[in-house]
């Protein structure tokens, strides 16, 4: 017996081995089966190296971008690649570092006063023309000068900026007797509206959100704050005014409960793509978002009767306030072809021609630069396709959205500004203690990086 | 002698991959922990001013510590413990006793990364499996990782998932327990908790002694369950040091400062590590 079981055995391991062995060089020829990279369509021309942090349909539309130019002139030729957002910077860093970077790179990161410190960033002011430059100072919206100077150079151009505004149900207030027509003119009547849209189930947890103001960030301009003076470019942290809207903010947030919030957000999809957005699914009435919903409502949810307006300011606040931020194209230091990304950045900006590049912002739903961009028939049109979307372009001129302080260490304070936030917002700091913290800690880094020989 | 070099040959391309991707970098980060540096400039020498910031002057890098040493002294007994008990029973000789450790087996090789996606979900308060199983016994679960006190331990119930790469050892070890120490056992009377306990448990302290060097080592480098499910909170409750020092790293550029992290990590996983070496000769029994 133990003879014919040795005698079955070894041939069944043969046909395993073997088995195994061509999966393997199966698997092996496959990978070499692959298609490898698109060959350059326009290989005569100069290549221009570009990185992006775009996926999916997103990608595309970049793509068709870089395509628009290529087509559009027969010097440069602009190859996109689609670098994964985790490592990008990462990335960018040891490229630059090893003499090899990208001409251009797309970014949404606040990276721009880092890198320009670091002497990462080419100054794009060098490039423009004094014509171009005094034009772009002109014309292009405060937020986009905002983002993109550090200590009076331009190292970034902004091709798409982000504004914030309130998202109305329109169901949800004809339900609880109220008319978009009278949209409260304040902060604080704002409010009021809110506690008659909340829902709650019947062992009182909380079902839909009428209005919760969140975001120190966002409202402390509303409130004659901010983070940061542009004009003596002092940063600014436990001032009265941020504490006043942080003082606004934790007792809205303690009216509904601390943790009654955080189950009710947590239970929530993220929502940062289609249709699981908690505001198409009714968890909130209305609710503080930015303007690519606009674009993402008319595409999965068009059936959604709601409207747009920007936050109303607290009595005696700032209007049409909040924070920005925006996709923006740099140069790093080391470009091979500096003069063919800076033409790729005028295209796609609109700083060359306003009308054209008018066209690409409607495809991503984005915020122009500057309002040549705006009053381009393609985008009027756009407008006129969703009107959800001139609440956001009304905001553009103001003087009042801010982004994150330019400062190097501007990364750091932001982290800290969101977790002093978060703390008072849990009701574990009061949100005079939460904002002293911040100080101190903010303080302690400014030290720090004069003691290692920084300028700020 | 030749025959020496021809060997050398063979191994260079590990040679050179280790010196230079290795031991280059590992040495240098000790030069740029005592400068300024971003990675692209060219380091600025600052002496011990980073050592000097961290210890005296950064509360955020004390509380990264304790919130790692706290980790590594919870989740290591924690793991043993449980790695432990299951090749223990996956040891007994029962029918489909294979199919069993396999399904303890499998979750250990899935991919962190996933694994903590999966497990933001689990741990959902209000959609997800664990408080629904409590809502079933008419418990309010807690908010798990959005709850400041809840975040850590989530994270350290969560370790138990990947106990089955634990578990696999502590079974290896098992079967080399020689079956002439429990016959002699069994003859002088013992049961079966006391063959466990005299038997079984000194025998397999050499495998316990490993889990517990890779354990403590792996729980000070602490990183990507953190970096996905919290990124650090809420309220800096998970912000562990390995995430600590790729901030300061990656986020702030500040290079040289993250080197010195580090090297102060490496100290301490060195004294733990030395620590139970020299300690092992009292509680780990080799067969011979």
């Amino acid at each position: 017996m133990e003879t014919e079981a040795r005698d079955t055995s070894v041939p069944r391991a043969r046909w395993a081995t073997g088995l195994i062995f061509a999966l393997a060089f199966a698997g092996v020829a496959a990978i070499f089966a692959l298609p490898g990279p698109e060959p350059r369509r326009y290989p005569e021309r100069i290549p221009v190296r570009f990185w992006h942090m775009w996926t999916a349909e997103w990608k595309v539309i970049v793509e068709r971008i870089a395509e628009r130019f290529n087509q559009s002139q027969e010097i440069y030729e602009v190859i996109p690649l689609s670098v994964p957002g985790a490592a990008a910077d990462s990335k960018f860093l040891l490229a630059v570092a090893g003499g090899d970077p990208p001409d251009v790179m797309a970014q949404w990161n606040p990276v721009i006063p880092r890198w320009a410190e670091s002497g990462l960033l080419m100054k794009l002011n060098d490039l423009m023309t004094p014509e171009e430059w005094d034009r772009f100072r002109r014309e292009a919206y405060p937020a986009v000068q905002k983002i993109g100077i550090y200590k009076g150079d331009l190292y970034g151009v902004t091709t798409g900026l982000n504004a914030w505004a309130c998202f109305i149900r329109l169901d949800h207030l004809r339900e609880a007797g109220l008319d978009m027509r009278d949209f409260p003119e304040t902060l604080e009547e704002l409010m009021a509206w809110g506690d008659k849209l909340n829902r709650f189930d019947a062992s009182g947890a909380l079902t839909r959100i009428g209005f919760l103001p969140m975001g120190l960030h966002f409202f402390a301009p509303g409130f004659n704050g901010g983070f940061y003076d542009w004009d003596t470019g002092e940063v600014l942290i436990d001032t009265p005014e941020n504490l006043a809207a942080l003082n606004f903010l934790t007792e809205a947030r303690r009216r509904l409960g601390f943790d009654e919030v955080v189950r009710f957000q947590s239970g929530l999809a993220l929502g940062i793509g289609n249709i699981d957005w908690p505001f198409i699914t009714g968890s909130y009435a209305i609710h503080v978002d930015g303007q690519w919903r606009v674009e993402q409502i008319a595409q999965y949810a068009s059936y959604l009767e709601y409207d747009t307006a920007p936050i109303p300011p607290p009595a005696g606040g700032k209007p049409l306030f909040g924070w920005t931020n925006g996709n923006f194209m740099i140069i790093p230091v080391g470009a091979r072809c500096p003069d063919g990304a800076w033409e790729f950045i005028k295209f796609w900006s609109g700083i060359a021609e306003p009308e054209r590049a008018a066209e690409f912002y409607t495809w991503g739903g984005w915020l122009p630069l500057s309002p040549a961009i705006a009053e381009a028939p393609v985008y009027r049109k756009y407008v006129e396709e969703h009107p959800q979307f001139q609440t956001f372009l009304d905001m553009l001129p103001s003087e009042n959205m801010h982004p994150t302080p330019p400062v190097p260490y501007q990364v750091y304070l932001f982290d800290r500004i969101l977790s002093a936030d978060d703390s008072a917002m849990r009701g574990t700091l009061t949100p005079q203690a939460a904002l002293a913290r911040l100080q101190r800690e903010i303080n302690r880094e400014i030290a720090s990086r004069r003691e290692f020989g920084y300028e700020d | 002698m030749r025959k020496k070099w021809v060997g050398y040959a063979f191994i260079s391309p590990w040679l050179i991959g280790f010196t230079v991707f290795v031991a280059g970098p590992f040495l240098l980060s000790i030069y740029f922990s005592f400068t300024r540096y971003d990675v692209v400039s060219p380091p600025v020498w600052v002496g011990l001013a980073n050592y000097r910031k961290l210890f005296f002057d950064d509360p955020l890098f004390w509380k990264s510590l304790g919130i790692t040493f706290k980790y590594a002294l919870v989740a290591v007994p924690v793991g043993i413990a449980a790695g432990l008990g299951l090749a223990l029973l996956l040891n007994l000789e029962i029918r489909g006793i294979s199919v069993y450790r396999t399904i303890f087996y499998i979750p250990s090789i899935v991919p962190v990364v996933a694994t903590s996606v999966v497990f933001v979900w689990i741990l959902n308060p209000q959609i997800g499996l664990v408080n629904g199983l409590l809502r079933v016994f008419g418990i309010v679960g807690p908010a798990w990782l959005q709850d400041t006190t809840w975040a850590f331990w989530s994270l350290v119930f969560m370790s138990l998932w990947a106990v089955g790469g634990g578990m696999i050892i502590y079974l290896a070890g098992l079967k080399d327990v020689p079956m002439t120490l429990y016959e002699a056992a069994i003859i002088d009377g013992a049961g079966p908790l006391q063959r466990t306990w005299h038997v079984t448990l000194p025998m397999i302290t050499p495998v316990i002694f490993f889990n517990l060097i890779m354990g403590v080592i792996g729980s000070f480098q602490y990183f990507t369950q953190a970096y996905i499910m919290t990124m650090g909170g809420p309220e800096d409750s998970t912000h562990f040091y390995a995430l600590y020092l790729f901030n300061r790293a990656w986020r702030y550029l500040d290079m040289g400062y993250a080197s010195a992290m580090a090297w102060i990590l490496f100290v301490v996983v060195m004294f733990f590590t030395i620590l139970i070496f020299r300690t092992h000769k009292r509680w780990v029994h080799y067969g011979n």
